[in-house]
């Protein structure tokens, strides 16, 4: 008796052919459609939605600030993911563990927990305006709370953690001997991880860096709350949309433009990427 | 010559750079550079966490001023944790569990699929299932509260605000992740153990059962602990398929802050802290923790 | 007498000093009826509980707490369109009126049972709502601080920009509490209308540095951390600053030539599909009684409504001085209809005048 295997995939299968088509293509669909108010929508088709989102300056300034902050907040998570993937890569085993740990219960922390503490963190008599304070550099308390700065930094938080994992298992593949080769021909350790880790790392975390961009394009906890009610990227004016004026098609024609802007971000990077490949800049 | 030596196994003295500082200098000083970094990395990684907890035993008088290191130390907060906090934790552990457990069900037999079955299209089977974790979860959260809206008119139920709408929605999020991390570990999967069972007599269920379920299980259980994570801290679907009496904690906690910082959320919060803490814990003793080191990358 | 007659003489007697003595029957009246009402919570529903729910468990009634704000309570009504509502009688602010009123969700008042409803101003007693009670929203400010940057103290919102005032101003962001009233007083002091509020949005984005609170509470620890000078806020929270120590004052902002002040309404209705009217009717009858309104305002700044409780204010020092006691001058503060007003129109401009 064998067992099929393509059994086991078909209730799988189905299932999630089944939300994804449905969800997607109702939601799609219902970004067409006018709001009546109260949570009713209308019954014909009509582009309006998208008319009013392109048509207006506020939209599109919230559209290129949600992939600035994404766009900062990957860069910066990158510049402090990739040096502790590194270490952690390096590491004695047990070292290595105990890092890793905290790295992992950090990032199974829900978002709003570390937000909140960043908030406190944040606040007029919080940690940050305290140390300013007591050294002289400011006379009164900044607000982080309500600026880009704040709203990147909870971004961070957001996706440090899965970073480091990402990163570390791409690190993790570049062998240890050819490091200590370049070591052995008179490399600085800086010029080691420059010239000989990093961009055999590169292709993995190009692919981590869109995928860091996705999640933090779909964030909204962090601009919520850190943008003091002043920082409207997309995902902050969906759920507005959804909670406050109660306009769920509007709400779906805003998630359909950041849906449709991810996907456009990810195609075009994968294409550099291959492009890259072909005149090698970048080695496989 | 003197103590250059020329030849194919060493530079020649004009390429070697010059040095201000020794070789071991630099090498230290790149070493500290590199390690304090990573060590601030941690700090501000941590310090969000660290903060809240002590800053819920802090006794203010003035709940908008509250104060780290705490001020007078002090239980009281914990006493004030309103009900609806506890329900809404109660909420979260039993929607998160549930998540973890459909993903399990749905997500172990597709990697069984994905990986053994010899199917023409599998790289665009492989992206199906991993297709919602391309979309960001804020769209997940708005697509099936048109969906369900929809159902409601069409079927005239409609799941949003009830357990089983959450469940849904959140069981599509988070299935890949079982998905990905069964997919990595029975790629490494020894089959000369099924196929000296089978030879030794076992049917292939029982092969199944008993040799290969429990060989993978870590991987699994990795992939299960990720979605009820995942599940427990979501705050994009859940906003949307929530109402007022009705709210996971994440939800609960992000609409009251909106009205300012109270001393109970971070109690509450600290309790939450303690129990992820708890989860993980328990994960180590079962799992252990090398395992989620080598899934780290399967997520991809 | 004969024996017998002495037996119904005394019968009778007793019959009679019974019925004198133990209260007539209108005491339990409302005998088994259940009052569910929707209000806020913590000290807001604490103190109608003590003083008003008591009342009517002296009735023989049973009074119970729905806790949620009006705009919460609203959609606990719209929720249960068709069954039975969660409440019999709710809280009502100036803005969420509208859309109950629209909805059709209040039966008309019994003013017969409501016999306290003479001392409120006529235009505020309507066919099924009534007004309970009206936040003064002003500018609370210490005057020492003004002095020290020697400038004069603010009359009108526009005083706020001033530059001098950097950083040293807050004023309620458009979701909270105070939003609604803030950006009224705000575009009708600069000559606008309700349907055209950018003259009021400008007035926002020229206070430099401004900053914004959620929660009154913030507004306090501003002013008491020394950080703010000047907040946009209503009455209630200056007395509750003054309590705790802060030399302040207040000033409500001249609007036009008549009006002096704006004015966060509240009001009361009674559900429709009620199944205690009666008790409903009482509850409001008490709410708007001299007594607990003059309570009322002494605990939570919420000034009164009927004409008699404001003059028995003035013998609190702080509420003389900090907040508007008499009943023409309250009359004149500006109070606005929000029928006539998009609050997502509103809330639109708000969201891009504000956005960074």
């Amino acid at each position: 008796m064998t067992l099929r295997w393509h059994y086991f995939l078909v209730p799988s299968l189905v299932v999630t052919l089944l939300l994804l088509l449905t969800s997607q293509y109702v939601f799609l669909k219902g970004s067409f459609y006018q709001d009546l108010g109260l949570g009713l929508i209308g019954d014909e088709l009509t582009p309006d939605n998208y008319v009013k989102f392109f048509t207006d300056p506020f939209y599109l300034r919230s559209l290129w600030l949600t992939i600035k902050v994404s766009l900062l907040a990957t860069a910066g998570t990158l510049l402090l993911g990739y040096p502790v993937a590194y270490v952690i890569a390096r590491s004695r085993p047990r070292l290595a563990m105990f890092m890793m740990a905290a790295i992992v219960i950090s990032s199974f922390m829900s978002i709003i927990i570390k937000v909140f503490g960043l908030m406190i963190i944040f606040s007029s008599t919080g940690w940050i305006n305290q140390t300013l304070l007591g050294l002289g550099l400011i006379d009164r308390p900044y607000t982080v709370i309500g600026n880009l700065s704040g709203v990147v930094v909870g971004l961070i938080h957001f996706c440090l953690g899965f970073a480091v994992l990402l990163l570390y298992s791409v690190i993790q593949t570049i062998p240890r001997s050819l490091e200590e080769a370049a070591q052995i021909h008179g490399a600085s350790r800086a010029s080691v991880l420059w010239r000989v880790v990093f961009p055999l790392s590169l292709p993995g975390v190009i692919v981590g860096a869109l995928t860091l961009f996705n999640l933090n394009m779909g964030a909204f906890t962090s601009a919520a709350l850190l943008g003091g009610g002043r920082i409207f990227t997309l995902p902050v004016l969906i759920q507005q949309t959804v909670i406050l004026d109660v306009k769920y098609s509007m709400a779906g024609t805003i998630a359909a433009i950041l849906l449709a802007s991810v996907i456009l971000i990810n195609l075009m990077s994968i294409f550099v990427l291959r492009r890259m490949r072909a005149t090698k800049w970048v080695i496989t | 010559m003197g103590h250059h030596v020329s030849g194919p196994d060493r530079p020649s003295a004009a390429r070697l750079p010059r040095r201000l500082l020794p070789y071991r200098v630099t090498r230290w000083i790149a070493a500290s550079l590199l390690h304090g970094w990573v060590l601030f990395a941690y700090v501000l990684l941590l310090a969000p966490l660290i903060v809240l907890a002590g800053a819920s035993f802090d006794g203010a008088e003035n709940y908008a001023f509250v104060n780290f290191p705490p001020e007078n130390p002090t239980f009281e907060w914990y006493f004030e944790i309103p009900r609806r906090y506890y329900e809404s934790i109660g909420v979260s552990i039993a929607l998160a569990g549930t998540t973890a457990v459909l993903s399990v069900v749905f997500g172990v037999p597709a990697a069984f699929g994905l990986v053994r079955a010899v199917l023409p299209g599998r790289p665009l089977l492989s992206a199906i299932f991993r297709s919602p974790l391309q979309i960001p979860s804020v769209v997940i959260g708005i697509s099936f509260l048109h969906l369900y809206y929809a159902m409601g008119i069409a079927m005239g139920v409609n799941p949003a605000g009830s357990f089983a709408g959450l469940a849904i929605g959140h069981f599509f999020h988070s299935m890949p992740y079982v998905t990905g991390t069964t997919v990595a570990v029975l790629q490494r999967f020894n089959t000369a153990l099924e196929e000296a069972a089978i030879s030794l007599g076992a049917s292939r269920w029982r092969t199944l059962r008993r040799i290969t379920l429990p060989v993978i299980m870590p991987g699994v259980y990795t992939g299960a602990l990720y979605s009820f994570m995942v599940s427990f801290g979501d705050i994009p679907i859940s906003i949307f398929l929530t109402t007022p009496q009705f709210t996971t904690f994440p939800v609960e906690i992000f609409l009251d802050m909106d009205q300012g910082l109270e001393p109970p959320m971070l109690a509450a919060s600290t309790l939450v802290i303690v129990f992820s803490l708890g989860v993980m814990l328990l994960v180590q003793k079962v799992v252990g923790l090398e395992q989620i080191l080598r899934s780290a990358g399967a997520r991809k | 007498m004969s024996h017998l007659q002495t037996k119904t003489l005394r019968t009778f007697a007793a019959a009679a000093l019974i019925a004198i003595v133990i209260p007539p029957a209108a005491a339990g009246e409302l005998d088994g009826q259940t009052l569910r009402v929707g209000t806020w919570g913590g000290s807001w529903q604490g103190i109608q509980r003590k003083r008003i729910a008591t009342k009517l468990e002296a009735m023989g009634a049973k009074v119970e707490f729905v806790k949620g704000n009006p705009s919460a309570n609203l959609a606990k009504l719209i929720a249960a369109r068709g069954g039975q509502a969660p409440f019999d009688v709710f809280e009502i602010i100036d803005a969420t009126l509208p859309s109950v009123l629209k909805g059709n969700f209040l039966r008309p008042l019994d003013l017969s049972l409501i016999p306290n409803s003479k001392y409120i101003n006529k235009d505020r007693v309507r066919e099924k709502v009534i007004a309970t009670w009206n936040t003064q929203e002003g500018i609370c400010y210490l005057p020492g601080k003004f002095k020290e940057l020697g400038i004069a103290a603010p009359k009108t919102y526009a005083d706020l920009a001033n530059p001098k005032l950097e950083g040293r101003v807050m004023i309620p962001d458009y979701v909270s509490g105070g939003g609604l009233a803030m950006l009224s007083g705000f575009a009708l002091s600069q000559g606008g209308r309700l349907d055209n509020i950018k003259p009021g949005l400008n007035l926002v984005k020229r206070i430099k540095g401004v900053q914004f609170w959620k929660k009154g509470a913030q507004a306090l620890t501003g002013m008491k951390s020394g950080d703010i000078y000047a907040s946009v806020i209503h009455g209630g929270w200056c007395v509750r600053a003054a309590k705790a120590g802060l030399n302040v004052a207040t000033r409500y902002a001249r609007i036009d030539n008549n009006t002096v002040g704006v004015v966060k309404q509240g009001w009361i209705g009674i559900v429709k599909g009620t199944k205690v009217a009666k008790a409903a009717n009482i509850w409001i009858n008490n709410f708007i009684s001299t007594d607990f309104q003059v309570a009322f305002a002494k605990a939570k700044g919420a000034m009164p409504e009927n004409r008699e409780a404001a003059p028995q204010l003035t013998d609190d020092a702080l509420l003389n001085r900090l907040m508007i006691l008499d009943p023409d001058k309250m009359d004149r503060m500006l109070r606005v209809d929000f029928s006539k007003v998009d609050t997502s129109a509103w809330r639109e401009q708000w969201n891009r005048a504000v956005a960074k």
